[in-house]
């Protein structure tokens, strides 16, 4: 028999498959008519999706809900294009990103992690305005104007190296990291670890009475979705050539929030096909009017009211009951 | 030959919530491999001493040792770690998940810490101790279900699972009959009793008759206080149990 989470996690594979599959015909597509605008924006799209799928891990499997999650996208957006400007090393810009995420990640999720509900999101917010307004009046940063002048990059893969000034070329590196990301979530929530999460968000005091600290779980999982916002937004620089103090403002969490519960929360998938659409909606309705924030809480509203569990809750259920029949035969 | 140590001891244990004396000077001792219960009326302080045993409150006064190791006022992981588990009177369990998956969150901890991060898969052993509990429990037909979906009974029964899923030494009991049907509360009985050959427990619960029954010894509490202790003929007789507990008559 497998189980009833395994399977889920199964079929969100598949929907990634599909989400890669969809990346790789955009791809060729955008290649083929020499299109620019549309694989950047594809390309940013990607990138809040990884800021998603960190906000997913703490809504959807640990039950905590961030409204500062763009704390760690901005700190990597920062970190990376002050990296980018000294060395003009992907590497380093990730190596300097990891180590202030793990840092950071740390210190916020011992604070943050002192309390629960209402109090986490109000912490978390917190957290991210300080820093906020931190950069904002910071000269040496950019202030206001934000940090400018990232040089375009090779990055170097071993075997062969991408640009960043390539719209094909560097869409399709996001698509892979994003994918590497989910992954590495995938994997980590279908372990025992994982489940505890789930648990966590299901019934704290009993995970206590079982034998697990949970101030620990939480602070791990917390610490994984620092890592994942904070290696997105190291992406970021590299796409737009700089990082603005509007990375880390609540428009940046909320976003990514509203990415979520659109998506499917507890998907980790939702979140990657969240931010398309979101995207995808943003610059439909841009086009039509100034006024596109007032759609894009329209939708969320319906949302929320006819689909409770998101994008994801169309399609999943049903994947699920093919893959559990296809396992039991 | 070292006489056999109480594999559970409690030394004048006491708590109060602002000036209500919950549990108030309370001491005892449970046998290796003996049914141990605590009665008392409504209020008497039965679930709060459950919790300053098993880590959920920690006492103003007094010691708990468990195999002769003070382990006062340790957080509930650490009890759970040195062998001490505990089922709740409200059930307590996973009710989005389903019935294995609660009990292989709990069988888990039989795991080396490392399989945390390995697969769900790699962890044999708390797969095979899921089988053995749901067979043992008579849940085996339901092991995919949510457990919200459960009965009452059937919740009640996975309450104990749940927590004998660790193989602890001793084992706390608050009411697992707790509005169950007849038919269900005797079969509880008889599942506690199986249970009593391989864990020492600590029970908490008002059917008498079941009490009598099963008890090697009765430890009865009144307003915090413990009034009599003994085997159940003996703790029956009582003269303040009689009054304090059984009321009038
Ligand atoms: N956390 C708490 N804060 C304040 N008062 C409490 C707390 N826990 C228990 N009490 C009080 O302590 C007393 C003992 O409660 P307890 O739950 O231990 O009784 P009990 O013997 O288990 O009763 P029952 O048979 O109804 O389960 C009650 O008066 C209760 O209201
Ligand atoms: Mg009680």
């Amino acid at each position: 028999m497998r189980d009833a989470i395994t399977l889920q996690t199964r079929a969100g594979h598949w929907l990634v498959a599909l989400l890669v599959l969809g990346g790789l015909v955009f791809a060729v597509v955008g290649f083929a008519t020499g299109d620019t605008f549309y694989l950047r924006l594809a390309t940013e799209a990607l990138i809040f999706g990884g800021l998603a799928l960190s906000v997913d891990i703490l809504l959807g499997y640990t039950g905590l809900l961030s409204l500062g999650q763009a704390l760690y996208f901005g700190l990597g957006a920062y970190v990376s294009a002050l990296a980018l400007i000294a060395w003009q090393s992907f590497w380093a810009a990730i190596g300097a990103s990891l180590a202030a995420a793990l840092v950071c990640g740390l210190a916020g999720g011992l604070i943050a992690n002192r309390v629960r509900g209402v109090y986490f999101a109000l912490i978390t917010f917190g957290m991210a305005q300080v820093l906020a307004k931190a950069v904002y009046n910071t000269r040496a940063l950019g202030a206001s104007d934000g940090l400018i002048g990232v040089p375009v990059l090779d990055i170097n893969l071993g075997l062969f190296s991408v640009s960043s000034a390539s719209p094909v070329g560097f869409f399709l590196f996001v698509l892979a990291v994003t994918v590497l990301f989910y992954v590495l979530a995938a994997y980590l929530l279908d372990t025992p670890f994982g489940r505890l999460l789930i648990a966590l968000k299901a019934n704290e005091n009993r995970v206590l009475f079982i034998g697990y600290r949970t101030s620990t779980l939480r602070l791990g999982s917390y610490l994984v979705a620092a890592v994942i916002a904070t290696l997105s937004g190291a992406l970021y620089p590299m796409l737009r050539g700089f990082a603005s103090p509007e990375l880390l403002f609540f428009s940046t969490s909320g976003n990514a929030v509203i990415t979520v519960i659109l998506g499917g929360v507890g998907t980790l998938v939702g979140a990657l096909y969240g931010s398309v659409l979101l995207t995808i909606v943003k610059s439909v309705v841009g086009s039509w009017t100034e006024h596109h924030l007032i759609v894009i809480g329209l939708i969320f509203m319906a949302v929320v009211v006819l689909l409770p569990k998101g994008l994801m809750g169309l399609v999943q259920p049903a994947l699920v009951s093919v893959l559990g029949r296809g396992s039991r035969r | 030959m070292t006489a056999v140590r109480p594999v559970l001891e409690v030394a004048d244990l006491s708590i109060s919530f602002g000036g209500l004396k919950a549990v108030d000077q309370v001491s005892f001792a449970v046998e290796r491999n003996r049914v141990t219960t605590v009665i008392g009326p409504n209020g008497a302080g039965k679930s709060t001493l459950f919790n300053l045993i098993s880590g959920a409150l920690a006492p103003h006064r007094g010691h708990v040792l468990l195999e002769g190791r003070d382990v006062t006022g340790a957080p509930p992981y650490r009890m759970q770690a040195a062998g001490l588990a505990r089922s709740f009177q409200i059930t307590s369990l996973f009710f989005e998940l389903s019935v294995a998956e609660n009990l292989r969150l709990a069988a888990q901890v039989l795991e080396p810490r490392v399989k945390l991060g390995l697969p769900v898969g790699s962890s044999a052993k708390a797969r095979t101790r899921v089988q053995e509990l749901l067979s043992q429990f008579k849940l085996d037909e339901k092991a995919g279900q949510i457990v919200g979906e459960l009965s009452h009974g059937d919740q009640r029964r996975l309450e104990i699972a749940v927590a004998l899923a660790s193989k602890p030494k001793i084992l706390l009991l608050d009411e697992p009959t707790q509005g169950m049907s007849h038919a269900d509360t005797a079969d509880t009985a008889a599942l506690v009793r199986s249970l009593s050959n391989d864990v020492t427990i600590l029970l908490i619960e008002h059917d008498i008759g079941l009490v009598m029954d099963l008890s090697d010894t009765i430890v009865v509490m009144h307003q915090g206080r413990k009034i009599a202790e003994g085997a159940p003929h003996a703790v029956r007789a009582d003269q303040a149990v009689q009054t304090a507990y059984f009321g009038h008559a």
